[in-house]
């Protein structure tokens, strides 16, 4: 795996460069409604760097990440995104970043092609046609573009998810942010996304998040690897330091047990054979 | 349904609203859109009482225009009225502001002139005529009621009397009439029995005029004869004083009493009473009778009365009957 | 205390969102298409339901006022009360709630499900603003559509008390002298001061309705929530509105 190196970005489709930008997120602290959801976390994102963020359901791991494409702001701490505020708009509109929803978050009203277009045509970036060039190319690289007459409506979920990350990769991200993209898709496809993520990185520089449940995807791709529990950052290291982990909890969380002798379905199959 | 039908059938709709509000627009306001193509008259009046941007103009009853504006221009109201520049309005016409209804709104109208006037022609001035509206209809009829309430009122106080001493006319000839009356019966009397006498020959005169033998003391009687004729004289001047006092009476009787026939007996006494003196030897006490007579007091009485009540009601009901009156003067 | 907070809170929800979109008009030349769908939406797709209850409030503005007027013989008057109500108040204000109703609840519906469903979330990572491609397209409809469907209702409600003033045995008054009477007294001004109204009205409605929609927290089970509120709220506005607008006009 190769070490993050590259200062700049290239365009996918056209090869035009800019800035790799890294993601400084300092002590931030999240709360709804008097309930903790994070607390005083702080790490660095650099530029070029593919970060995985795992934890387990209800870890606050989908809350940092709204977070970081400033959909939401930390109730006390700060995130930054090549050194701004990402949830101003100007941040926004110079940073090209680019979030992968869990659940695809397609517009309905709008076909396939469409969802793709809207981007570069609400940008004006180029003509019609090079949009629809764009916007092809995109599809073939998640190999969906069969489905570009569809509407959102009529696709599987994991079709969904190939949609919404060739719609992000048509916005020609510098930071690209995933939440869980690998969950409702089968393990090739799994292997496909794990593929793409490497060569945004490998080949483009694209700075990216990845929040995952997914232990395989987590140990190939990442450069580093933050676990949350509770709330809170537990550890932050490579994926070689985490393989090689004596902490209980991080063992039994990576490497969780099959325990057919359970005491708790013991318990069930008691209470059903009175 | 694909983009093109879509968008064809909002525009065919959005054409059809247009449309649709040009025709109302038209059949509203008689396509104003043209505005350059009207006439303006502009009339002044003292007051436009309720006339109001809109209203209609009618020549001889025909609308040919309406209302644009009113203003105020110095002293006077101005309405600016719209015509329609193919009605030619003649110079001498005149417009006034007519009521179309009691509760409808007004409206001007224009009449005629003369046919050989010239036309007017676009912002000249209009004759107007000032027309009485509603309101001040009603308030000269308030007027006119009082004034009539406080004429009859006068009358009869100077018939009847306001409770002080003297009293009315009526109740003055009536108490000349009583005071006099024995003395009027009795000189009635004398008289009768005196030509009664000297029809029979009785007496002095009766002797002389049926004897010759006593015309020799035709003579001596003359001087008897003669201050007779004095104490008549004396009578007749007592007779015309009071003929006088019923002649001054004469006029308002004359209009309050409409009574046909009390009217003639009055004009009959009075030619009786002019003939007493001719009528002395008849005595047949014509004058007393008829002054006696409480019929002629109670009539008039009667007839007051009924003058008063009506006088009342008019009182009383006041503007709600006058509504009545013009209610029914309209409809 | 609470309430009011919240109502505070919705105002300045409103007039944000109403400063966002105005900023940006400037693109409705180049929203066409969304423009043109929504003008479809909210003209094209209400107008049936539009000229029935136009139809049928007509008819019972002409029954009720024939009912009353015959009693003392101002049954001439129908055809100018008909043509006065349908085109001051009821033309415009029952258009607005049937637009509340029908366009209102769907605008709603469809952004608070687009915000569940993070399609807003979507758009705002890409620096879409929904103001410009959501709000601001919806706006410009409901202002070039409103008249057609007022003057529409205006139209067929008039008709509608013609029918019952002449065919209705207590009434009978031939369409020509209601329509003399209509046009005596019901003035091009009074129509224009209906759309004025119902400019207001459906602009409001669409505002409030949109912003509702783009405030919807937490799972599906509230969008449903969410659209009763617009409805509500539309509704209460459009009575408070009429009273300061008409008030304004007059």
């Amino acid at each position: 795996m190769d070490s993050p190196c590259c200062s700049k970005t290239r365009n996918p489709f056209t090869g035009a460069e800019a800035n790799a930008v890294g993601v400084h997120v300092d002590k931030v602290s999240k709360t709804y409604s008097g309930v903790s959801v994070l607390s005083n976390i702080s790490f660095d994102v650099q530029p070029g760097e593919i970060f995985v963020l795992m934890g387990p359901s209800g870890s606050g791991k989908s809350v940092l990440l709204r977070q970081i494409a400033g959909l939401e702001r930390p109730t006390a701490g700060s995130i930054t995104v090549d050194g701004q505020d990402p949830s101003l708009e100007e941040t926004r509109d110079r940073v090209r970043l680019a979030l992968v929803f869990q659940a695809g978050a397609l517009f309905n009203s709008l076909s396939v092609y469409d969802n793709l277009a809207l981007y570069p045509r609400e940008h004006r970036s180029g003509t019609e046609a090079s949009i629809k060039e764009r916007v092809m190319h995109a599809l073939r690289i998640l190999s969906v573009e069969d489905a570009a007459k569809k509407f959102p409506s009529e696709l599987s979920g994991g079709m969904k998810k190939r949609v919404s990350i060739a719609r992000a990769l048509v916005m020609e991200p510098q930071l690209l942010l995933y939440d869980e993209p690998t969950s409702e898709l089968d393990p090739v496809m799994s292997a496909t996304i794990s593929e793409i993520i490497a060569t945004l990185k490998n080949e483009y520089s694209v700075t990216s998040i990845v929040v995952t449940h997914d232990r395989s995807l987590a140990l190939t791709i990442a450069n580093r690897v933050g676990i949350l529990m509770e709330g809170k950052l537990i550890t932050l290291g490579t994926p070689q330091e985490l393989r090689d982990t004596k902490n209980p909890k991080l063992v039994d969380f990576l490497y969780p047990k099959i325990d057919l002798q359970n005491p708790r379905f013991k318990k069930l199959e008691t209470q059903e054979t009175p | 349904m694909n983009t093109t039908q879509q968008t064809a059938r909002v525009g065919l709709f959005f054409l059809l609203g247009v449309a649709l509000v040009w025709v109302t627009f038209e059949t509203l306001s008689d396509g104003k859109i043209f505005e350059e193509h009207t006439k303006t008259l502009i009339a002044g009046f003292g007051d436009l009482k309720q006339l109001k941007t809109g209203d209609e103009v009618r020549l001889a009853g025909v609308k040919v225009g309406s209302v644009a504006k009113t203003r105020l221009a110095g002293r006077r109201a101005e309405a600016l009225l719209q015509i329609d520049p193919k009605v030619p309005i003649a110079s001498d016409a005149s417009a006034s502001i007519v009521m179309s209804g009691l509760i409808g709104g007004n409206y001007i109208s224009i009449d005629m002139g003369s046919s050989g006037a010239p036309p007017l022609p676009d912002g000249a001035e209009i004759r107007t005529v000032e027309t009485p509206d509603l309101n001040t209809l009603m308030s000269e009829i308030g007027g006119l009621g009082k004034q009539l309430q406080d004429s009859l009122g006068s009358f009869s106080k100077a018939l009847n009397g306001d409770g002080k001493a003297g009293g009315g006319i009526i109740q003055k000839l009536d108490k000349l009439v009583t005071d006099n009356s024995s003395r009027v019966d009795a000189t009635m009397s004398n008289l009768q029995e005196i030509t009664g006498k000297i029809n029979r020959g009785e007496g002095t005169l009766g002797k002389l005029v049926n004897d010759p033998k006593l015309h020799d003391e035709l003579l001596a009687t003359v001087a008897e004869i003669r201050s007779t004729a004095t104490q008549a004289k004396e009578f007749v001047s007592n007779a015309e004083a009071m003929m006088d006092q019923v002649k001054s009476g004469q006029g308002p009787l004359g209009t309050l009493v409409y009574d046909q026939k009390a009217a003639d007996d009055i004009k009959a006494s009075i030619a009786n009473i002019r003939s007493v003196s001719d009528k002395l030897a008849k005595g047949e006490g014509t004058l007393g009778k008829l002054i006696n007579d409480p019929g002629l007091y109670n009539n008039a009485q009667v007839t007051i009365k009924k003058v008063d009540r009506a006088l009342d009601g008019l009182s009383d009901s006041g503007p709600i009957t006058a509504v009545g009156i013009v209610a029914n003067a309209l409809f | 205390m609470k309430q009011l907070y919240a109502i505070l809170e919705g105002v300045g929800s409103v007039v944000q969102l109403l400063v966002r979109s105005l900023s940006y008009w400037a693109t409705i030349p180049r929203q066409r298409a969304r423009f043109i769908e929504q003008c479809y939406m909210i003209g094209y797709t209400t107008l049936p339901i539009v000229a029935i209850l136009s139809f049928f409030i007509g008819t019972v503005l002409a029954l009720e006022a024939g009912y009353a007027m015959s009693d003392f013989g101002a049954k001439e008057f129908i055809g100018s009360l008909v043509g006065l109500s349908m085109a001051r108040e009821l033309g415009p204000m029952m258009t607005a709630v049937l637009l509340a109703g029908r366009v209102g609840s769907a605008i709603t519906a469809e952004l608070a499900s687009m915000k569940v469903y993070q399609e807003i979330d979507a758009l705002t990572t890409m620096n879409i603003p929904a103001a410009k491609i959501l709000v601001l397209p919806r706006l410009a409809a409901v202002l070039v559509m409103m008249p057609v469907l007022i003057i529409i209702a205006n139209i067929v409600g008039w008709f509608g008390g013609s029918v019952v003033a002449r065919y209705v045995s207590y009434v009978g008054i031939s369409p020509e002298a209601y329509f003399a009477a209509l046009r005596h007294y019901t003035k091009f001004k009074d129509v224009m001061n209906g759309m004025e109204k119902a400019e207001v009205f459906g602009f409001v409605v669409v505002l409030v309705c949109c912003d509702i929609g783009l405030n919807t927290r937490g799972g599906p089970r509230e969008i449903g929530a969410a659209v009763t509120r617009a409805v509500v709220v539309s509704l209460i506005l459009i009575l408070v509105l009429d009273y300061f607008v008409t008030k304004i006009l007059l």
